[in-house]
């Protein structure tokens, strides 16, 4: 493993060593299959307290409160949380405008650095990984799973995740609610170029599926600013029509546009309480990534 | 319009620079390939309308900045209507200028007449065109003039007052003469007239040839009127219509008539001082003006007995048109009223005697002489007044002197000789005598002007109740001024010289006529061609300016004159003069007092077929019809600039937008 970290393009050890300190944690329980860092939705064996319930036959009478015996006459069983590992979906735009960057990086090299860092801290804390590589459908699908040669998996697929087509990310998000069984925490990378009242379904199906939902919103700096100097010949990534523009009289409404745009894309997240996260990819990754972890870290507990 | 810099107008081009440097930009686009093509779709429909149109505003205004500064430094020049009406530059502007008495005229509140605003006007439009070759024909000398420089027109002797009609058609054809004698190339026209029916005389058949032969011309020959039209203020004018001198036992005195006109719609009784002038002696009167005009006959202003001759001026004080507010006269004692009777046969001639020897002046004496064919030889031509003719027609020598006294202005009057001979005087000849059964109606006569016109008083003479019984035959081109039942003429005029040949075509005897013996119309035709042949004979002259030649004029001895003109034009200026032993009074003609406007479209209907601009100015116009405007320009410039800024402006920023 330690071969494939030097060798993967996305993923840098010293970010990784560094992010390692912060765990990743659902904000929602998860049903995992073994023991580990995560909130369960059942009662389990480990040190956290959870309540008392009045004892039914069957119950392991080692399990039952001799204390609170003595004192009410009664009998009652002493429960505690239970701590199981969790499913890590991630989810990869890789339709044709994930390849716009007017930086050194585009978005799809910016989303492999995400998806890449956030499904190695994922395994090394004992969670299983899967990845899905969206673009007119599902291009590849990867299911979750915990092992090193699974991780190997992993990476090779985002690292040969390449930008082309058309987006159809919420008919990709509606097939994920309904194809993954088991809560799962489901990591989305994309820049969202859809309206956003069709998101908001997928949103809630995800939601409704019990489903832990983690949107990072990826836009270019040149895609806000829209700063041009002379007439613009703008060709779609996607394979629709090109437009011919002075951007110096169009940039207003483009504006306008935009800024509605993510108006109505805040108001989704808010109802559908996804974590949201608007990246520009100009902006370090670790930065991103660390205060994504730290923010999960302080709103753990839900259950 | 105009422009001090043409040349720079080649440069008109460069207003399409905004485009091409559009269409450059447009050319060189880049292409880039585009992920948020959601919002790109959005704008780009948003944007077509109103942004299309701020685009081609701001290319518009572009356009207009770069036209207007190459406009502002062409220098270019404009005012009012003349500056449009000056089109472009020639090689060659005639001025023409109308100096009659009705181009004085000022409006109320301005001392400078039509004529100097007209002059200065040109001025400053010729200053500013700076044409090749300025040339002024004047309608005194009628004389093309060229002139140096445009700042002399002002100051121009030939652009000073005059009291002469002008004659436009005249100026015209001086105009196309010299288009045509100098080779003048593109040619500009400037006439400067008050369009007066009187001066323009629209109903000259001249009109017609000078358009055929100014459109003739292979050059472009433009014409502009600068019009300065008679408006209606109130204007009094005064001119003498009779002098006479009576000497009586016990006084001597000028009996004169005059008449006091007044132009405009007041009709308010008006008190006039009138003040007369007698060689230098000043005396006034007051005349009191009901309604447009009042004739005042026969005011008496006594003189000295020794004053047998001399000159005076009536005046009335200054108002918006000074040429007419004064009138010369001149007097002198009336000359002998003499007639000649040359007959075969003095019986027929007997009631002609007593016409002529019976003076309608008593203070005037008349007399006459009867004397044969063959006796003429010792009559002293140079006395006579008239000449009654019952003979032969003059042949020979006999012809000669009779032509030469009608030449100066004697008055001759034929009858019919007995027997007639065939002989040809004046183009005329007697051919045979014809009788009717009864007397011969007269169908017609001019009761309107000629010796048998009408009295002073309106009353028509009795020509009508005149029997005629026999007339005899009459041949050749004449004037007929009463014509007998079947068209043979009654009386009639020869064409000739200064003086007038009447011819009868019946005698006095009662055996031919009534004329004799019915002597009412007789008598008043002898006594008025006597004393038309009187006029020719006495010393003192009225004229109107302008009638008489000017070489005429050049020896005579300015005694009083208004204008001050040079001496050369004597005959075109209001005055007193004296030729050797003549007195001479110098006025403006009766129409000038009555001068009616031309219409417009009848102005324009002259110059129906050439190019021609009307501009009308009025008199003391102290607008400039002539400036340059670059400043106007510039400051268009400044504001398609602004505008174009304002449009260019980005509005509000898209920062806010793109925060997180």
């Amino acid at each position: 493993m330690l071969t494939d970290r030097q060798t993967r393009s996305f993923l840098d050890p010293q970010v990784l060593s560094r992010l390692a300190a912060v765990p990743l944690l659902a904000r929602r329980p998860m049903q995992g299959n073994v023991s580990g860092r995560h909130s369960s939705p059942h009662r389990g064996s480990s040190v956290e307290f959870a309540e008392y319930r009045k004892y039914v036959p069957g119950d392991d009478l080692r399990r039952l409160d001799w204390r609170a015996y003595g004192r009410s006459d009664r009998f009652y069983v002493k429960e505690f949380e239970a701590d199981t590992n969790l499913r890590l979906i991630l989810v990869i735009d890789t339709s044709g405008s994930m390849g716009f960057g007017s930086g050194s990086l585009n978005k799809i090299e910016y989303a492999r650095k995400i998806a890449g860092t956030l499904g190695y801290l994922a395994s090394q804390q004992g969670d299983a990984v899967g990845v899905t590589c969206a673009a007119e459908g599902i291009v590849k699908h990867i299911p979750a799973k915990q092992s090193p040669a699974h991780l190997r998996l992993i990476f090779d697929t985002i690292e040969e995740a390449v930008p082309n087509g058309p987006t159809q990310l919420v008919q990709v998000l509606h097939e994920l609610s309904e194809t993954v069984r088991q809560r799962a925490f489901v990591v989305v990378i994309s820049d969202f170029f859809m309206p956003p009242a069709e998101l908001s379904g997928c949103f809630q199906h995800l939601r409704f599926r019990r489903h832990d939902v983690a949107l990072f919103h990826l836009l270019d700096p040149l895609e806000i600013s829209f700063t041009f100097h002379r007439p613009m010949r703008f060709v779609d990534m996607e394979g629709g029509p090109s437009i011919f523009a002075e951007p110096s009289d169009i940039a207003e409404r483009y504006g306008k546009a935009l800024e509605q745009y993510l108006s109505e894309l805040k108001q989704v997240v808010l109802e559908s309480a996804v974590d949201y996260q608007r990246v520009q990819i100009n902006e370090d990754y670790e930065q991103v990534l660390l205060q994504f972890l730290i923010r999960r870290t302080q709103t753990r507990g839900l259950r | 319009m105009i422009f001090l810099q043409p040349w720079l107008l080649l440069a008109l081009p460069l207003i399409l620079l905004p485009i091409i440097i559009h269409l450059i930009n447009q050319w060189r686009f880049q292409t880039i390939p585009w992920a948020a093509m959601m919002f790109l779709l959005s704008a780009h429909k948003m944007a077509r309308g109103y942004s299309r149109l701020r685009q081609w505003l701001i290319m518009l205004l572009r356009v207009l900045a770069i036209a207007a500064l190459l406009f502002a430094v062409s220098r270019p020049l404009a005012g009012g209507w003349l500056g449009l009406a000056a089109g472009e530059r020639g090689d060659t502007t005639l001025i023409l200028l109308d100096r009659s008495p009705s181009m004085q005229w000022r409006n109320p509140g301005s001392a400078e007449s039509k004529l100097k605003t007209a002059c200065r006007q040109l001025r400053d439009l010729m200053a500013s065109l700076q044409t090749d070759r300025y040339v002024v024909i004047d309608s005194v000398t009628y004389t093309p003039l060229s002139l140096q420089s445009a700042d002399l027109l002002t100051d121009l002797s030939s652009a000073q007052a005059a009291s002469s009609s002008a004659d436009i058609p005249r100026l015209l054809e001086v105009a196309h003469h010299y288009v045509r004698d100098n080779k003048a190339g593109k040619t500009e026209i400037w006439i400067c007239s008050d369009v007066a029916s009187n001066d323009w005389e629209s109903e000259s058949g001249r009109w017609r040839s000078l358009r055929e032969s100014f459109s003739a011309f292979p050059q472009s020959i433009r014409f502009h009127l600068l019009a300065y039209q008679r408006h209606e203020p109130s204007n009094l004018s005064i001119r003498v219509t009779d002098v006479r001198r009576l000497e009586t036992s016990e006084k001597a005195e000028l009996l004169i008539s005059f008449r006091l006109t007044r132009t405009g719609k007041e009709t308010d009784k008006l008190t006039v001082p009138v003040q007369w002038e007698i060689e230098g002696s000043r005396s006034s009167q007051t005349v009191e003006l009901v309604g447009p005009r009042v004739d005042i006959r026969d005011h008496s202003i006594p003189i000295d007995r020794a004053r047998k001759r001399g000159w005076g001026r009536v005046s009335i004080p200054t108002d918006i048109n000074p040429a007419d507010d004064d009138f010369y006269f001149v007097f002198d004692q009336p000359p002998p009223r003499k007639t000649l009777l040359v007959t075969d046969d003095p019986s027929i001639v007997r009631p002609l005697e007593l016409a002529a020897q019976i003076s309608s002046d008593p203070s005037v004496r008349a007399t006459a002489e009867i004397v044969q064919p063959d006796q003429l030889t010792g009559v002293d031509w140079d006395q006579l007044a008239l000449v009654l003719w019952q003979s032969a027609l003059p042949q020979g020598v006999t012809e000669q002197l009779v032509t030469s006294f009608i030449d100066r202005g004697g008055q001759v009057a034929f009858f019919p000789p007995k027997t007639p001979t065939g002989d040809t005087f004046l183009g005329l000849r007697w051919t045979n005598w014809k009788s009717g059964n009864s007397t011969i109606p007269i169908d017609t006569w001019q009761s309107n002007e000629g010796p048998i016109a009408r009295t002073m008083s309106g009353a028509a003479l009795p020509v009508g109740d005149l029997e005629i019984r026999r007339y005899c035959g009459l041949e050749g081109e004449c004037s007929k001024f009463a014509v007998l039942q079947g068209g043979e003429p009654l009386l009639a005029r020869a064409p000739a010289g200064k003086g007038h040949a009447y011819l009868w075509t019946t005698t006095p005897s009662p055996a031919d006529s009534s004329l004799g013996t019915n002597g009412v119309v007789l008598y008043a035709f002898v006594q008025r061609v006597i004393a038309a042949g009187a006029d020719a004979l006495s010393k003192s002259r009225q004229l109107i300016a302008g009638e008489t030649p000017a070489v005429e004029s050049k020896e005579w001895v300015i005694l009083a004159e208004t204008d001050q003109g040079l001496s050369t034009e004597s005959a075109h200026h209001r005055g007193a003069y004296r030729s050797d032993d003549r007195l001479i009074a110098v006025n403006r003609s009766l129409a000038e007092d009555e001068g009616i406007p031309l219409s417009d479209d009848r102005v324009a209907g002259l110059f129906t077929g050439l190019d021609f601009s009307r501009v009308d100015d009025r008199a003391g116009s102290t607008n400039s019809m002539v400036q340059e405007i670059w400043r106007t320009f510039l400051i268009a410039m400044l504001l398609a600039l602004i505008a174009e800024a304002i449009l260019c402006l980005p509005k509000g920023t898209r920062k806010g937008a793109a925060t997180k």
